[in-house]
């Protein structure tokens, strides 16, 4: 198991890269959706 | 407070700060016995070991720089503390106050370092200079410069609170490149003779001088309009 | 709107995919291969993410003055928002630049701290950023507290270049120098280059999405707060 890992940490880190990069991406998402209602309620 | 022209209120700005410190002395007593303290610590911790060039020439401005931010913040803290301030500001245009106040922190400081020097060189056998005039020219220079920063954030923190602690905090990284040049002059001083030795360090200075003051001329009217 | 935000995904999606994936060899034959560094071989991938992460922090900086200055003219509330916006991202972009480049120098220089020219610089911009926000910290009034930062931002922005410039002279640099590429310390090829410029351009707008955001939760947290007295 920890041959495998070290043979393929390069694979490891970017599926990690991947998933913070989706994370991070998402978030930034649903923030700007929650931001973007906030500001129409501000308007009305 | 006398109208004049822009050279008139810059030293009437000037003398006013002068002889206010004339009279309480607080500035520079509070930074000689500064300076009397700081040096015994260095002495006691140095013993009789001989250090290197560097070390000397760090130590001496690491003490400059100590006692210009314990000393020079005070010309604009006290007019906003006195109040007097509003007076300043009904009487006078913002420029000449800044260059007068400018102009004393910059006499204070060199007045300063030359004490501070010239004790440092006395009771610390193993400051050895081998260019006197390298020597004078960049702690003039670094005086100079050092002055400067410290009166424009001088003018910035005296509108803030928690001063005390903000004002080393806000300057270290504004003074850090000055420093850096000067101690490198300092250690030229040092180890080389001729006055020319560190042209490269005095064209940084200068055009840290010049820049920092352009800057002040600058965005000091906005402070100064708060 | 949207069409920036997919771009802008599917753009630094590739970029990763890219970063990791292109094999590192020392004869170069086919268009997506790097070349191997001396000294740096597989390492030298984080050149992908920690260029670009100072980059936009420095970006940072320079977005904040520019507002500043804008504030000091206009003396709009609006412009500090943007302000200190800038320099609250620049700030977080500065501490993960540290953050990336001690691990890395863990590695490739064997301790995580050996104050490297380039180490000191972004020490310092990491303390202007901390001064920055100390002073703004210590002001109750929102004009006063605006004009002071817009004045020590600039102040910090005339000063910032003469450390570029002092630093490098004082002690020599280890640090690999991919954009001025002048002792051929690295070399990149087209490829390398090509992923290296993308990625800038990815961060960067990554950056302005992440700046907006925070532009206008800080215009509403604004408009609540002014609302509510």
């Amino acid at each position: 198991m920890y041959q495998f890992l070290q043979d393929n940490s390069l694979y490891l880190v970017l599926a990690i890269s991947l998933m913070g990069w989706a994370g991070i991406f998402f978030y930034l998402k649903r923030l700007g959706a929650r931001i973007s209602r906030l500001e129409k309620q501000d308007k009305s | 407070m006398k109208k004049g022209g822009f050279l008139g209120v810059t030293a009437a700005v000037f003398r006013k700060d002068t002889s206010s410190e004339i009279r309480t002395r607080y500035a520079l007593n509070a930074l000689f016995l500064f300076t009397v303290t700081t040096l015994s610590i260095i002495l006691f911790s140095f013993q009789s070991s001989t250090v290197p060039v560097q070390v000397h020439a760090g130590l001496l401005w690491v003490l400059i720089f100590f006692a210009a931010m314990s000393g020079l913040s005070r010309t604009f803290i006290t007019e906003e503390d006195r109040g007097t301030i509003l007076l300043l500001k009904l009487s006078t245009i913002s420029t000449p106050v800044y260059y007068g106040k400018l102009l004393f922190n910059v006499l204070l400081l060199i007045a300063l370092t030359a004490i501070l020097t010239v004790l440092y060189a006395m009771v610390l056998p193993g400051f050895i200079v081998l260019s006197v005039p390298t020597l004078c020219i960049s702690l003039f220079l670094g005086t100079v410069g050092l002055a400067s920063a410290s009166t424009i954030i001088g003018a910035l923190i005296a509108k803030a609170n928690a001063r005390g602690t903000l004002y080393p905090v806000l300057s270290f990284p504004i003074v850090l490149p000055l420093l850096l040049t000067v101690i490198r002059a300092t250690t030229i001083a040092m180890e080389q003779e001729g006055w020319d030795a560190a042209m490269d360090e005095y064209r940084v200075l200068i055009s840290y001088i010049l820049a920092i003051n352009a800057a002040s001329y600058l965005v000091f009217e906005y402070i100064w309009k708060d | 709107m949207k069409v920036f935000q997919a771009i802008l995904g599917f753009w630094l999606t590739a970029v990763i995919l890219c970063a990791f994936l292109f094999p590192i060899v020392p004869e170069i034959t086919r268009w997506y291969e790097f070349p191997v560094i001396p000294g740096l071989e597989q390492k030298a991938r984080i050149l992908f993410f920690h260029v670009p992460l100072a980059w936009t922090s420095v970006v940072g900086f320079v977005v904040s003055v520019i507002f500043a200055i804008r504030y000091l003219r206009t003396k709009k509330l609006d412009d500090d928002i943007r302000s200190s916006s800038a320099a609250g991202l620049g700030l977080l972009f500065c501490a993960l630049t540290t953050i990336t480049g001690s691990i890395w120098a863990k590695f490739s220089w064997g301790s995580f701290w050996n104050w490297d020219p380039r180490e000191t610089s972004i020490f310092v911009l990491l303390l202007i950023y901390g001064a920055y926000f100390a002073l703004r910290s210590s002001v109750q009034e929102d004009d006063k507290k605006a004009t002071l930062a817009a004045v020590y931002a600039i102040i910090a922005g005339v000063t910032m270049p003469f450390l570029m410039f002092v630093m490098p002279r004082i002690i020599a640099s280890l640090h690999p120098d991919p954009i001025i590429n002048t002792q051929g310390k690295v070399s990149m090829n087209g490829t390398m280059l090509t992923v290296f410029l993308s990625s800038l351009a990815g961060f960067t707008g990554l950056y302005f999405w992440i700046y907006s955001l925070t532009v206008r939760l800080a215009r509403l947290e604004f408009k609540r707060s002014s609302e509510g007295e």
